[in-house]
C-alpha cells in the first residue's frame, strides 16, 4: 500500500520530469521560432493514457485521452518497448487541428505497460491549399494539410522512415518539420527512459499505485468542490461573428449546464450545426474550455489530470460546430474556444455568483507579408498575436490591455517590430470607454495604428466586430473591435473582423480589440471608482454621466 | 586602494537579513575574522547595522581602523514589495500610453484565475504626460521634442506631489537626445525632483522593459539615496573614517555609496540578497568553484539556488522582483518554497504538501512557541533529532520538542494515519526531493551536469538538508563553509566594484560596420571612466570586458557572447564573436544554425575595478596526531527512516580542527549551523577550516 508521502514525491517528480522534457524539446533543434509561441506541450499518462499532470498549455491537456485510447484501440496487442506513434488526426485522435503533430510512447516496465509519454507541438507546415496548413478560408479538413491517423512512427527503437518519408513529401518546409519531429520524438523518449528508471527505483506497482492516487484526488479535490455547488441547470449562448467564409451569418454556440447527484453535466446539443468555415471544434477541445473554465470558477488553484473527468459529463449532438464531422475544417479552433469559454462561464455563473464574469475580447492575429519589401537580411513575414480585456466580474474589474483565458502570448515590442520591418507602429493607445459599462466595468482594449513602409500584404484574424463582448447582470457590452484600413483617406474602410489585403507604401491602417464586459448594473458603482476611472482617462466624463449617472 | 587611514586594517561585511543582520570583521594582516548577528530592525535597517558595529567597537575595535565597509541591504526589495517606493510621475511618447497597460502582454500567475489583477501601477495615467516626440529606429529624429509639453508636465507633477519622474521614449536607446533634453527642463523648473532617464537606466532595446525598469529605479531611487545618506552619517557618528563604502548589486559585484546617492543604479540592487552568498561560493571555495558549485541557502521561507560554473556564477539578464520586470544584470538563482519555516499540511485531494505558506520568523515553526501551531520542516527536522532544542542559535533560543511533536501530531499524523516521527519523515523527504528536483531542473535547462558539482549549503538549515539532496542528486561532495550563517556577510568581501553598460542597436552581423560597433564600445567606456572618476576611483585600474547580445534573426531572444581576446573589432572579430555565439547556443539549447543569419541586438561593457577580498585562512596543522573523540559533545538519537532511532555522535564544529575526520552517522553542531552527516558519508576539516563531506561511493 501506498502511503502519502511517496505519491507526492512522485507527484513533484512527474511535474519536474514534464518541466524538463519541455525543454529537452527546446534543445533538441525545435524550429526557432516556431518554438517562441510555446505551442506545445509534453506530458505523462497512465498505462490507460490519463493525463497525470496538466500542461502549461493547457487546452492540449485534454487531447491525449482521445489520441492514446485510439492508439490502444489499434496497437494494445501489438505495442512494446521502443514504439513511437504519431497521429495529426482531429477525428481520430483529438488533435487540436492538422498543424498539430502529437507523438505517444509506451512505457515499460519488464513485460507491463505501465503508461505513456506524450508531447504535441505546431508544425510549420504539413501541406494544404494555405503556406503554414492554417486557411482561414478553408472549407473541408483536405484543404488544411495531410492527415495522419495514429501510426508508428518508430518501431522497438528504430526507424520507420516509410512514414518520416511519407510526412516530410507533404511539407512545403520538410527541412524544419524534419529537426521537428527528430526533437519530438527525442523529447517523448525522454519522459520514457526517465519512467522507467523510477518504476525501477520506486517499483513498477508503487508508480501505478502513485498514478491512480494522484488521479483520485483530483477526481476528489474537483468532487468536493462541486458538492459545494447548488443542484440545478442554467443555459447560456453567445455568437461569433462568422466562419470567415460565409461572412453574413453568425455562428452561434450553446451550452446547458446540470449540476446533479456530485456531477456536472455539458449538454452542447443546441449550439449551430457546424460551420463550412474552419471554426469548427472536436469534443477534445470543447472539455479543455469546459474544464477550464469550471477550474477557473470552482477554484484556479484546482490541479487538472484526467482524473478530473470522473465527475464531469460531455453531451454533443453530431454535426455541430463543438461536435464536427468529418471532414469540416478545424484550423482556427482558438477563436471557437475563446468564444465558447466566454458562453460557458456564462452558465456557470448561475452555480457559483461570485465567480461570475462578463465576456472577455478574445485574441486575434496580425500578418503582413512584405515580399521583396523586406528588410535586407531580414524576415520578410511579421507576425503579431495582439490581445483584448478581460470582462468585468463579481467584486472585480475586468484586466486591461492584456492575454486572456486560454490564450497568453507576449506582444511583439514596437522597438522590434521597427527594426525588422518596413512599418512605423504611429499608436499604440488605450481607447477610454472602451470596457462595458457596470458596477464592475469591463477592462479596456487598445488601438495600435500602423504605416506601411512598403507594399505588403495584410492578413487580419479575429473575432467580436458584429457581436461584441457581452456584459452581465445588467453590465453593458465592451466595445466592438474594429480593423480599419486606408485610414485617414478618401478610401477609408471599416473591414469585418477577419481579412485580407493588399496595401501599398504610405498606407496606414488601424486595430482596435474589444473591450471586456461589464458586470451589473452601472449606476450601482462605487462613486470613488467612477471618479478614480475619470481621472486615469479610462472612462471619459460623458461616459460617466451617460452609463454611471455621474453628477 | 588604501588610499585613507595608514593604520586602518579591518574590512567589515554587513548582510541584513529579514530577521538576523550578520557581520563579518577581517583582519587581512591574519586573515582572521570575528562574526557578529544581532536582531534586524525592519523598520530601519541602518540602526541594526550599526548595532551589530557597536558590538565590534565594545571589544575594543577602534573604528579609525576599518578601512572598508561593504553592505548588502534588501531595503529596495522590501519598498517595492511593501509598495513604499516615491510618488512617481512619468513622461512617455504621445500615442503610446498602452504600452504600461499591457506591459508583456500574457499575465503572471495562475492561468486559470480570470480575475487577474496586474500590480499596482507605479506611475498611473492620471500622472503620466504624453510628450509629441518621436525616433525612428536608426536614432532619427521624425517629430522634434514639444519643450511646451514637457514643462507643463513638469509644473503639473511638481503640483501632484511627485518626488520622482521616470522618463522613456521610444528609441531613446538610439537617440537620447530627447530624454535628456526632458530632464534638463525638470531639472530646471522642479530641481527637487529626482529623474530616471530610460537611456540611463537601460538603453536596450523592448519598449516595456525598458520602461518597467526605468519605473522601478525612480521609485526606489528616493529609498536608497535616502537610505544610504543615514547609514553614512552613522557611520561617521560611530567615528569610521573610511571612504571606501560599498553596496552589494544583483550582478555580484559592489558599487560605492557614491554611485548609490545618485539614484541613477538602484535598480542594480533589487536582488543583491542572494547574490553575495553566491559571490562568497565563487571566491571562497574557488578550487572547488572551477570544477563546478551548487550553492544550496537554505533560510527560514525559502532555498536559494545558485550555480557557479568554471569559478563563475551563472548570469541572466532579464528577471522579475515582486512581479516588476528589471532588466539588469543579475546571478542566475531559483527560489523554492523549501525553508525552515515552510508549513506542511494535507492539502485537497489528500496529498501532502510542503510550502509554499511559511510560518516566517514570526509566529515561526511551532517549535518557537511562539503561538506558531502548524507544523514546520524545522519542527520535523527536531522531532527527528535532527537539531539540538538547546542549542539553537547557540543556545540563546530554545526549541520547544513537545509543540513540534504536538502540530505535527494534530496535522499530519492523525489525518494521515501515521506516527509522529513517519510525518516528520515524510516532510523531510519530500523537501529534499523538491530542493534536487529543482536543481535538476535548473541544471538541465542551463545544459550542466550537476553530478560532477560540490553542493555547498549555507543559511540555518543547509547543511542539516544537503546530505539527503546530494544523494537524490548523486553529488559525492559537500562543502560545509566554517560559518554557514554569516556566509553571505562574508560574501561582500569577496566582491569586486562592477558597473554593467548596454547600448541597444539591432543590426544584421552581416551587415555590421566593424569601426561602428568598436565606435560604440568606444563611447561605453568613456561613461564608465567618467562614472568611476566620479565615485572617486579614477585613479584605480579598471577592466572593461565587452560582449554581445547576439540571436539567430527573428528570435525573440540574445544570448549574451564576451569578446574577450578580440581587442578591436575587425572583421575576423565579428567572425569570432559569431562563432562563440553558434557555441554558446549548442550549450545552452543543444544545438547551432551556423547557416541562419545572426543579429547583433545589443552591446554591452562591463566594468570591473578589483578591490582586495579575503583570502581563505590556511590552519596550522595541529601538532599531534588529530582526535575526534576528544571534541565529542555527547550523543543523540536520530531518525533518518520514520521508524528505527539510531544513536549518534554529536561534535562541536569549533573544536574539529585540520585533518579531524568523521564518519557518519553523525552530527556536527555549532552556534550558527548543523551539519548532518548520514551513514555512508564522511567528513573532513579540510586545510580552510571547511567540512568537506564525501560519499563512499563503495556503499552505493
Amino acid at each position: 500500500m501506498i502511503d502519502a508521502v511517496t505519491i507526492e514525491v512522485l507527484r513533484n517528480k512527474v511535474a519536474g520530469l514534464t518541466d524538463e522534457m519541455h525543454y529537452h524539446f527546446y534543445r533538441s533543434g525545435y524550429s526557432t521560432i516556431i518554438r517562441e509561441s510555446r505551442d506545445f506541450s509534453c506530458v505523462i499518462l497512465d498505462r490507460d493514457g490519463r493525463l497525470i499532470t496538466a500542461p502549461p498549455m493547457f487546452f492540449h491537456g485534454t487531447v491525449y485521452r482521445h489520441f492514446c485510447a485510439r492508439v490502444l484501440e489499434l496497437y494494445g496487442d501489438t505495442m512494446r518497448p521502443g514504439d513511437v506513434f504519431v497521429s495529426n488526426h482531429p477525428y481520430e485522435a483529438g488533435l487540436p487541428h492538422v498543424s498539430d503533430m502529437g507523438f505517444v510512447a509506451p512505457i515499460f516496465a519488464g513485460e507491463r505497460l505501465i503508461g505513456f509519454s506524450g508531447s504535441i507541438a505546431h508544425k510549420a507546415d504539413i501541406g494544404g491549399t494555405m503556406p503554414g496548413s492554417t486557411s482561414a478560408t478553408a472549407t473541408e479538413i483536405f484543404h488544411e494539410g495531410l492527415l495522419l491517423p495514429p501510426v508508428r512512427i518508430r518501431a522497438g527503437g528504430a526507424p520507420c522512415l516509410d512514414i518520416d518519408r511519407l510526412i516530410l513529401a507533404n511539407s512545403r518546409q520538410p527541412e524544419l518539420v524534419a529537426g521537428d519531429i527528430g526533437a519530438q520524438v527525442a523529447a517523448t523518449c525522454m519522459g520514457v527512459a526517465r519512467m522507467e528508471q523510477l518504476a525501477e527505483r520506486f517499483g513498477a506497482d508503487i508508480v501505478c499505485e502513485a498514478f491512480a492516487a494522484i488521479l483520485t484526488g483530483a477526481t476528489d479535490e474537483l468532487a468536493a468542490a462541486i458538492a459545494a455547488l447548488p443542484e440545478g441547470a442554467a443555459r447560456a449562448e453567445g455568437f461569433m461573428d462568422s466562419d470567415g467564409v460565409e461572412i453574413d451569418r453568425m455562428i452561434r454556440m450553446a451550452v446547458n449546464v446540470t449540476v446533479k447527484g456530485g456531477r456536472v453535466l455539458f449538454d452542447f446539443s443546441d449550439s449551430d450545426e457546424q460551420a463550412r468555415g474552419p471554426i469548427n471544434l472536436r469534443p477534445s477541445m470543447v472539455e479543455a474550455c469546459c474544464f477550464y473554465s469550471l477550474i477557473g470558477c470552482l477554484g484556479p488553484d484546482i490541479h487538472f489530470n484526467d482524473g478530473c473527468r470522473d465527475v464531469v459529463d460531455f453531451r454533443y449532438a453530431p454535426g455541430t460546430i463543438t461536435n464536427a464531422t468529418a471532414p469540416a475544417p478545424v484550423s482556427s479552433y482558438q477563436m471557437a474556444n475563446l468564444k465558447l469559454v466566454d458562453v460557458i462561464l456564462q452558465a456557470l455563473s448561475h452555480f457559483r455568483p461570485e465567480r461570475a464574469v462578463a465576456n472577455a475580447g478574445s485574441s486575434g492575429a496580425l500578418g503582413i507579408n512584405w515580399g521583396k519589401g523586406a528588410r535586407p537580411g531580414q524576415s520578410s513575414l511579421q507576425y503579431e498575436i495582439l490581445g483584448s480585456a478581460y470582462g468585468g466580474g463579481h467584486g472585480h474589474d475586468g484586466a486591461s490591455c492584456t492575454a486572456t483565458h486560454l490564450s497568453n502570448l507576449h506582444v511583439t515590442p514596437i522597438e522590434i517590430l521597427e527594426s525588422e520591418f518596413p512599418v512605423r507602429v504611429s499608436a499604440f493607445e488605450l481607447i477610454p470607454d472602451s470596457g462595458g459599462a457596470g458596477e464592475f466595468r469591463g477592462g479596456l482594449s487598445f488601438r495600435r495604428a500602423y504605416e506601411m513602409l512598403s507594399d505588403g500584404m495584410v492578413i487580419r484574424r479575429y473575432d467580436r466586430a458584429k457581436c461584441p463582448p457581452q456584459g452581465i447582470k445588467g453590465g453593458k457590452p465592451g466595445r466592438a473591435s474594429r480593423f480599419v484600413i486606408k485610414a485617414g483617406t478618401v478610401e477609408e474602410r471599416e473591414t469585418p473582423a477577419s481579412g485580407r489585403f493588399d496595401l501599398r507604401a504610405g498606407d496606414r491602417f488601424f486595430l482596435e480589440s474589444a473591450g471586456g464586459g461589464g458586470y451589473g448594473d452601472p449606476v450601482g458603482r462605487d462613486r470613488k471608482r467612477v471618479e478614480r476611472d475619470i481621472a486615469e482617462g479610462y472612462v471619459t466624463p460623458e461616459t460617466a454621466k451617460r452609463d454611471y449617472g455621474a453628477a | 586602494m588604501s588610499q585613507d587611514g595608514r593604520g586602518a586594517r579591518y574590512r567589515l561585511g554587513v548582510d541584513v537579513g529579514g530577521t538576523h543582520t550578520d557581520l563579518v570583521l577581517l583582519d587581512p594582516a591574519s586573515g582572521e575574522t570575528q562574526v557578529e548577528k544581532v536582531a534586524s530592525t525592519p523598520a530601519n535597517p541602518s540602526l541594526g547595522v550599526l548595532n551589530g558595529l557597536r558590538r565590534f567597537l565594545d571589544k575594543g575595535i577602534a573604528p579609525a581602523d576599518i578601512a572598508f565597509f561593504a553592505h548588502g541591504t534588501t531595503i529596495t526589495t522590501n519598498a517595492l514589495l511593501e509598495m513604499r517606493g516615491a510618488r512617481v510621475g512619468l513622461l512617455i511618447t504621445g500615442g503610446f500610453n498602452a504600452v504600461q497597460e499591457t506591459q508583456n502582454q500574457a499575465r503572471d500567475g495562475n492561468p486559470f484565475d480570470y480575475f487577474y489583477d496586474r500590480p499596482a501601477a507605479i506611475a498611473p495615467q492620471s500622472r503620466t504626460f504624453q510628450i509629441p516626440e518621436r525616433t525612428d529606429y536608426l536614432g532619427n529624429v521624425l517629430t522634434p521634442l514639444d519643450e511646451g509639453a514637457v514643462r507643463d508636465a513638469a509644473r503639473a507633477l511638481e503640483a501632484a506631489g511627485v518626488d520622482a519622474v521616470a522618463v522613456a521614449y521610444l528609441f531613446s536607446y538610439m537617440n537620447p537626445a530627447h530624454e535628456i533634453r526632458t530632464r534638463e527642463i525638470i531639472n530646471e523648473m522642479a530641481p527637487r525632483l529626482h529623474v530616471s532617464l530610460s537611456s540611463d537606466v537601460l538603453p536596450r532595446i523592448r519598449e516595456w522593459p525598458r520602461l518597467s525598469t526605468t519605473l522601478v529605479n525612480a521609485y526606489l531611487a528616493p529609498v536608497l539615496t535616502r537610505y544610504v545618506g543615514d547609514l553614512s552619517r552613522g557611520l561617521d557618528a560611530l567615528g569610521v573614517r573610511t571612504a571606501q563604502r560599498f553596496l552589494m548589486q544583483s550582478n555580484g559585484g559592489v558599487m560605492p555609496f557614491a554611485a548609490a546617492e545618485t539614484g541613477e543604479k538602484t535598480v542594480h540592487t533589487l536582488l543583491s540578497g542572494p547574490a553575495a552568498g553566491a559571490q562568497a561560493a565563487a571566491w571562497v571555495a574557488r578550487a572547488n568553484a572551477r570544477a563546478g558549485l551548487v550553492t544550496l541557502d537554505m533560510g527560514g521561507t525559502s532555498a536559494d539556488i545558485a550555480f557557479i560554473e568554471a569559478g563563475v556564477p551563472l548570469e541572466v539578464t532579464e528577471g522579475t522582483v515582486a512581479r516588476r520586470q528589471v532588466d539588469v544584470p543579475a546571478l542566475d538563482m531559483t527560489t523554492i518554497s523549501a525553508g525552515g519555516g515552510s508549513i506542511a499540511r494535507v492539502a485537497p485531494g489528500g496529498f501532502l504538501t510542503v510550502g509554499p505558506e511559511s510560518a516566517g520568523a514570526v509566529p515561526g515553526p511551532a517549535c518557537y512557541g511562539r503561538s506558531g501551531d502548524q507544523p514546520t520542516v524545522t519542527d520535523a527536522d527536531i522531532v527527528c533529532g535532527f537539531l539540538n532544542p538547546d542549542y539553537f542559535l547557540g543556545g540563546s533560543q530554545r526549541l520547544d520538542v513537545a509543540a513540534a511533536e504536538a502540530a505535527l501530531n494534530t496535522h499530519i499524523a492523525g489525518p494521515l494515519g501515521l506516527s509522529v516521527r513517519e510525518a516528520a519523515t515524510g516532510i523531510r523527504r519530500i523537501v529534499d526531493e523538491r530542493m534536487a528536483d529543482e536543481v535538476r531542473v535548473f541544471a538541465a535547462k542551463r545544459g550542466l551536469e550537476p553530478r560532477a558539482f560540490t553542493l555547498l549549503p549555507f543559511g540555518g538549515a543547509g547543511a542539516v538538508h544537503a546530505a539527503a539532496v546530494a544523494d537524490e542528486l548523486g553529488i559525492a561532495r559537500i562543502l560545509v563553509p566554517p560559518r554557514p550563517g554569516a556566509f553571505s556577510a562574508l560574501g561582500l568581501l569577496c566582491s569586486d566594484v562592477v558597473h554593467d553598460y548596454i547600448r541597444s542597436e539591432l543590426t544584421p552581423l552581416a551587415r555590421l560596420v566593424p569601426d561602428h560597433a568598436e565606435a560604440l564600445f568606444t563611447e561605453l567606456e568613456s561613461r564608465a571612466r567618467a562614472e568611476l572618476a566620479a565615485e572617486g576611483l579614477g585613479d584605480a585600474e579598471a577592466r572593461l570586458e565587452r560582449e554581445m547580445d547576439l540571436r539567430y534573426a527573428g528570435q525573440g531572444y540574445e544570448l549574451r557572447v564576451s569578446l574577450d581576446g578580440i581587442g578591436r573589432i575587425d572583421a575576423a572579430g565579428l567572425k569570432a564573436a559569431r562563432e562563440r555565439f553558434d557555441a554558446r547556443h549548442a550549450q545552452i539549447h543543444g544545438h547551432a544554425a551556423r547557416e541562419k543569419p545572426v543579429e547583433v541586438v545589443s552591446y554591452r561593457l562591463r566594468a570591473r575595478v578589483a578591490v582586495p577580498k579575503v583570502q581563505p585562512r590556511e590552519l596550522p596543522a595541529p601538532a599531534t596526531g588529530v582526535d575526534a573523540a576528544a571534541v565529542l559533545k555527547g550523543r543523540r538519537t536520530v531518525w533518518f527512516d520514520g521508524r528505527e532511532g539510531i544513536d549518534v555522535p554529536v561534535f562541536e564544529r569549533d573544536g574539529l580542527t585540520r585533518g579531524a575526520h568523521l564518519a557518519g552517522p553523525a552530527l556536527v553542531e555549532q552556534m550558527d549551523a548543523t551539519t548532518v552527516i548520514p551513514a555512508g558519508w564522511t567528513a573532513e576539516v579540510d586545510a580552510f577550516g571547511n567540512l568537506l563531506l564525501t560519499r563512499d561511493e563503495a556503499k552505493r
